[in-house]
């Protein structure tokens, strides 16, 4: 951490600032410039008293961090990619992972077509959601137990691993009785206690970033999860805020090189929510993979006008599988298999 | 335009409403809901925006879009794209067009070194700026007529046409005389005078988003040349601000397939200014061609760390030769050449 003192600071000025950086458990170094002064407080920061209280003190102008505030996600720690394994198929690997199914799980009927048409189009994993986080109190919440039981019947029939959105603590492990992966959606990417106790699971999970997270952010949640003892944690950009309306969101692809090169965990696009528009959905897809995430998730949905959510950023399987098709040879081309 | 009436006007709020939009020289065209009475107008669309001014009547709800409001740049206007060629380079056809080049236009050695190296790479367009709008005033503001001759010296000296920004409308002629296409930066997007001067003059011309400029507004700029008479535009996407400070800008490669459906025109990404660092910048190049774009815009230079603006963000000629050699391939399997 570097301190920035104001301009005119006395020497005993300085000396109070090293004596609290010195209680504090770091060592101080000064460097007197011409205008100013500032000083390198040096030591380990995580775990350690924050810093930052010091520009509580007067002659303080600024704290600036220079160690980034995570530590088990980061490089430092492990310099090689994780990969996570569901169930025999592996995240993080050369292989680029399709995960593909409704948004929400509807009937049974529903789920035994859709999962049969995204495995013959080659999706690896299956999604849906029989926990729904609606913007409306009056939309289609999801079929909650009855749907969990739905997917299991789906992936007992197609063999596909199944991800689903928990929502609450107290359901957590009903959801992990049925799922093999569980996804913490974007509206709970800040929910800490949620965060802790999928950490405490074991089960891998699929965390979706925030509309408003920033990486850093981002990246602490994911710390939230390895730090309680979950190392299987895969990282999924799915779009931000912006002032732009003619997309749902703003897909960030510049998230995905530079989650790469901050921290080791698997990196998975979903053009679906990214963009909001089932035309613009196999673009993105394909400049996900060309800037090097490991994987997709794609809703896919056999009559997209009949939905109960999520319908106009549907593929129908059809589509599903043509864009499998043209994803192939970018995967090939960026040196990936699929 | 459709005028959404209040719940609970009255038949003589809406006749009144009515005869307003007659009066405008409109057709109106009414459908009564069971809560809401609806106003459809018809006429030509241009001269719709006046309509916008109903909002101000009590019992108008709101009055709605229905059609884009750029003519000359829509698909709908010109279902095929807009290709023309620019001493030979064709531009927005099968090829991929790459235009690469430094920041700033800095020395004669500097300009010749990195177009004789981009030029062997493959770069079909050398780029430099002469004017720099800076954010600060106290940097470098570029070499201005000077760096202009270097360019025309340099781009005859190695055959590339050159791109150049363009500040202001009484610098139009002269930058003309040196530039192949004009460049409208960022900060220039709503500089409705300088994009009027640019059409008049006739020379294709790189129109690159601002900052927070939505889609619709940036076709609107575009717009302003087309219907100046120039109908050789080419759209550049160059990031967008956004709450996210890990990467200079963010860049909105949602843009891409959402400009080529609205549009005609090329449209091309800037990877440099998209993320604002080196490492990022042949991850978003490769994801912006896999999105659709027709090219992409990427800053070099010889030596990044002595460069007057942006080294941060600049490539190494090694680096962008290995970045062509990654791009060939892919552009290959999306059914272009480079």
């Amino acid at each position: 951490v570097i301190i920035v003192l104001k301009s005119g600071v006395t020497e005993a000025d300085v000396e109070a600032v090293c004596r609290r950086i010195t209680e504090m458990g770091y060592h101080p170094h000064t460097i007197r410039g011409e205008f100013k002064t500032v000083i390198g407080a040096v030591g380990e920061e995580r775990g350690q008293p924050d810093l930052r209280i010091l520009e509580a003190m007067e002659t303080v102008e600024a704290v600036m961090p220079i160690q980034q505030p995570f530590k088990l996600a980061s490089k430092e720690i492990r310099p090689t990619p994780s990969e996570v394994r569901v169930n025999g198929v592996v995240i993080g690997g050369p292989e680029v992972v399709v995960m593909a199914g409704p948004c929400s799980v509807e009937s049974e009927p529903q789920m035994i077509e859709v999962a049969g048409a995204v495995k013959a189009a080659g999706a690896r994993i299956l999604r849906g959601g029989a926990y729904k986080p609606r913007t409306s109190p009056y939309a289609f919440q999801g079929l909650k137990e009855q749907g969990l039981k739905f997917l299991a019947e789906a992936r007992k029939r197609t063999g596909l691993p199944v991800v689903t959105e928990v929502l609450e603590t107290e359901s957590v492990e009903l959801v992990a009785e049925y799922a093999d992966i569980l996804q913490i959606g974007a509206r709970n990417v800040q929910n800490f206690t949620l965060l802790r106790r999928v950490g405490q699971m074991g089960k891998p999970v699929l965390l979706k970033r925030g509309m408003a997270t920033s990486l850093t952010e981002f990246l602490l949640s994911a710390e939230y999860i390895l730090a309680a003892g979950n190392p299987n944690v895969i990282l999924c950009e799915r779009g931000i805020r912006t002032f732009e309306t003619s997309t749902r969101f703003t897909l960030d692809l510049n998230a995905v090189p530079v989650l790469k090169k901050l921290c080791h965990l698997p990196v998975v696009v979903d053009p679906s929510h990214g963009t909001g528009r089932w035309d613009l959905v196999t673009p993105m897809a394909k400049a996900a993979v060309a800037c090097g995430a490991d994987g997709l998730i794609i809703e896919v949905h056999p009559r997209p006008e009949e939905a109960l959510s999520d319908g106009p950023q549907s593929l129908k399987p059809s589509t599903f599988a043509q864009l499998m098709k043209e994803l192939r040879p970018v995967v090939e081309a960026v040196g990936r298999t699929m | 335009m459709i005028i959404i009436m209040k719940a609970g006007s009255s038949g003589h709020d809406i006749d009144e409403v009515c005869r307003r939009v007659t009066e405008m020289g409109f057709r109106t065209h009414l459908s009564r809901g069971e809560v809401r009475t609806i106003i459809g107008v018809i006429g030509d669309d241009r001269a719709k925006e006046q309509l916008f001014a109903l909002q101000s009547v009590a019992s108008v709800e709101g009055v709605v879009r229905v059609l884009q409001p750029f003519k000359l740049a829509s698909r709908e206007a010109h279902p095929d794209n807009t290709r023309f060629t620019v001493h030979g380079v064709p531009i927005g056809g099968k090829q991929i067009v790459v235009m690469a080049g430094p920041c700033s236009v800095e020395s004669r050695s500097q300009l010749t070194e990195v177009a004789e190296r981009v030029k062997a790479a493959g770069a079909q367009i050398l780029r430099g700026g002469a004017f720099k709008p800076r954010t600060s005033p106290y940097a470098f503001q570029g070499l201005e007529e000077e760096g202009l001759a270097l360019l025309s010296d340099t781009s005859k000296a190695t055959g590339l046409p050159v791109v150049t920004e363009v500040m202001e409308p009484d610098k139009v002629d002269l930058v003309a005389r040196h530039a192949d296409i004009l460049q409208i930066g960022a900060r220039n997007i709503q500089n409705f005078s300088l994009l009027k001067r640019v059409a008049e003059c006739g020379k294709p011309v790189l129109l690159k988003r601002g900052m927070s400029t939505s889609i619709q507004e940036w076709l609107l700029s575009a717009e302003y040349v087309i219907s100046g008479g120039n109908p050789n535009v080419i759209l550049c996407e160059r990031g967008i601000r956004t709450f996210e400070t890990a990467t200079r800008y963010t860049l909105d490669l949602n843009a891409v397939p959402v400009v080529k459906k609205l549009s005609h025109l090329p449209v091309m990404v800037d990877p440099s200014h998209g993320t604002g660092h080196w490492e990022y910048v042949s991850a978003m190049a490769k994801a912006g061609l896999a999105a659709g774009a027709d090219g992409v815009i990427i800053e070099v230079h010889n030596k990044p760390e002595e460069a007057l603006s942006d080294g941060p963000q600049s490539l190494k000629p090694d680096r962008f030769a290995k970045l062509m050699d990654e791009l060939r391939p892919l552009a290959q399997v999306l059914g272009r050449s480079l």
